[in-house]
């Protein structure tokens, strides 16, 4: 057996865990519909007014400007713990990252994306 | 060495050529930032003289060779070539396209992501293992999505941006499904390691799997059919000086990256894939020059004809060859120029009269003598007509495919002739027909300079190869150095 053979059967699995319990639950399922069992269970309560409604892109924006200091951090953890042996080459490097994450974030600020409006 | 080592050795001078670059895309937006309205066309001019500066000291650089971080990064006459082309067609985009982007608006955005999609192909061109690849190449599609729906407030533009993300995630998801089956067959992402390794194992069904999936993967970048679905609709809705950045950087940055990929990760293996190529290029050949023949809007006809420019450019991929290598990269550049020249007719175009569309150029000999003369050259240049620079391109491609393949050079030789058939449609209606407004089209300096510069080059490359060539034999010679 090939360490492919490993993900085959992973895949497999998964393949069947899926499609058994929809299989099952098909042909054990009541079919007869009652006003009980067409309420919302578990997914939250019932909605009020349409539910089409649109997001503000203002959302989308304020993700963004999150991934960049989300994106920092993941880089400045690494280079915090070993900041005590370190040569100077690597700290002038990490402050260009950070000059380079800040104009963006200057960008952003300057095109008033936090703004909301 | 430890997990968390720091100090691998590193020569930072060898990357001067991508930093520049990235500082100089930086300083435009920096300088976009704190600068007033008014005074932003004047990022034009400092982006361009900005990489004419760095196209110098590329210049100097040439004849490096080397690797870095354990052969994630090649340094060699070959990505220098590339990133030489790749800058130089961003320059030529730029000075040629200056009033179209004013009035676009965004100049800060426009210039700092040209730059930085340069700045990705710059990267693909050295790419020495698939994560640096999708790097590079995720770099220069985001800048592109954004460059594509520039035009915010045209519903075509916003569609094309829509269409070319989706597409553009769709590719390379496929690409990097094959990519991860290579990692997972080999165990590295280096290619010169995977060439060893692969080299050591029988041909298996998954190395097959991975194969189709990259060349798919790639085969979008490159719009070969029958990835090509997306670029006429992109093509037309883009802003056009956009388009034509696309329609040369864009495919020869992927092009360089497939050389790179298949010669130096795939040697054995490719020799099998040849035919596969072979025929993708042939049917690139035909489809794109058929459907060229009835598009009535000059920038859905340049974008099926870059379609079957790929075709011809695929080729020289066939025997994977120094001498296909030098036909493939020979003519990638002239295309760049024959391209560009195209373009910045039909943007100027647009600027002054609003529209693309072909009977629009009637007498346009009339109007603008210079105009209607350049984009008769780029046309014929693309259709391979002999005292052009595309003529000796072609004769370069096909060269290398007439032992084995002369059902293709045949496919190549008919469809050419083809194709001059819709390229002499365009001079036709710019020289026979009467314009409706005959009131004269006044170019710009800038645009002047861009003009004559293309025409000039499309026609020495085409009397007098000898220089390109041997630059361009030096670089594909440095490609198997590694």
């Amino acid at each position: 057996m090939s360490d492919w053979a490993g993900v085959f059967i992973f895949f497999t699995v998964a393949l069947v865990f899926g499609a058994g319990g929809i299989l099952t639950s098909f042909l054990i399922q009541p079919r007869r519909a009652n006003p009980v069992k067409m309420e919302e269970y578990e997914c939250g309560v019932p909605t009020i007014g349409p539910t089409w409604v649109q997001f503000r892109t203002s959302y989308f924006l304020y993700a963004l400007l999150f991934v960049i200091f989300d994106v920092e951090t993941i880089y400045l953890y690494p280079w915090a713990v070993r900041f005590n042996n370190m040569q100077i080459f690597t700290f002038i490097e990490m402050i260009i990252f950070i000059f380079i994450l800040i104009v963006g974030l200057w960008y952003a600020w300057k095109e008033g994306a936090l703004e909301w409006k | 060495m430890t997990p968390f080592d720091f100090s691998i050795p590193i020569n930072p001078s060898a990357l001067t050529l991508e930093m520049l670059v990235a500082a100089l895309g930086l300083g435009i937006l920096i300088l976009g930032i704190i600068s007033p309205k008014g005074a932003r066309s004047g990022l034009g001019w400092v982006s361009f003289l900005g990489l004419m500066g760095i196209i110098g000291v590329a210049i100097t650089m040439w004849g490096q060779s080397g690797e870095l971080l354990a052969g994630m990064y090649l340094l060699d006459n070959y990505a220098l070539f590339w990133k030489i082309t790749f800058m130089v067609a961003a320059a030529l985009v730029i000075l040629g396209n200056m009033r179209y982007v004013d009035k676009v608006g965004n100049q800060a955005e426009y210039y700092s992501l040209t730059i930085f999609a340069t700045l990705g192909m710059m990267v693909m061109a050295s790419a020495g293992d698939l994560m640096t690849l999708y790097l590079g190449l995720e770099l220069m599609t985001i800048a592109f999505v954004i460059l594509v729906c520039l035009r915010k407030t045209d519903n075509k533009s916003v569609e094309a941006g829509m269409k070319y993300i989706l597409l553009a995630g769709m590719s390379s998801a496929v690409l990097l499904y094959g990519l991860s089956l290579l990692y997972g067959l080999t165990g590295s992402v280096i290619m010169l390691d995977i060439s060893r390794i692969i080299a050591m194992q029988p041909v298996s069904p998954a190395l097959v799997l991975a194969l189709v999936m990259i060349i798919a993967g790639l085969g979008f970048k490159i719009s070969a059919v029958p990835f090509h679905m997306w670029s006429p609709d992109v093509y037309e809705g883009a802003p056009t000086p956009v388009t034509s950045f696309l329609s040369m950087g864009s495919k020869a940055a992927s092009f360089a990256i497939i050389l790179r990929l298949f010669i130096t990760a795939l040697p054995g293996v490719w020799e099998n894939w040849a035919m596969v190529i072979a025929i993708l290029a042939g049917i690139t050949i035909i489809i794109g020059n058929l459907v060229a023949m009835p598009q009535t809007n000059i920038k859905r006809l340049l974008a099926y004809s870059s379609i079957a420019q790929a075709g011809y450019i695929m080729v020289g991929m066939v025997t994977a060859s120094e001498a296909g290598i030098k036909g493939v990269m020979f003519y990638a550049f002239l295309y760049v120029f024959a391209t560009a020249g195209a373009f910045t007719v039909a943007a100027y175009f647009y600027n002054v009269t609003g529209s693309d569309e072909l009977k629009d150029y009637a007498g346009l000999s009339q109007r603008s003598p210079l105009m209607a003369a350049v984009m008769l050259v780029a046309l014929l240049s693309m259709a391979g007509i002999p005292p052009l620079a595309g003529f000796v391109g072609k004769f370069y491609l096909f060269k290398t495919i007439v032992d084995g393949y002369l059902w293709l050079v045949f496919i190549g030789l008919i469809m050419s002739m083809v194709s001059v058939y819709y390229y002499l449609r365009v001079a036709l209606v710019m020289y026979r027909d009467e314009p409706k407004d005959p009131s004269p089209i006044n170019v710009s300096g800038p645009v002047t300079v861009t003009l004559i510069l293309t025409m000039l080059v499309t026609l020495i490359i085409g009397i007098y190869p000898g220089p390109l060539s041997e630059v361009v034999n030096s670089a594909a010679h440095s490609f198997f150095l590694h």
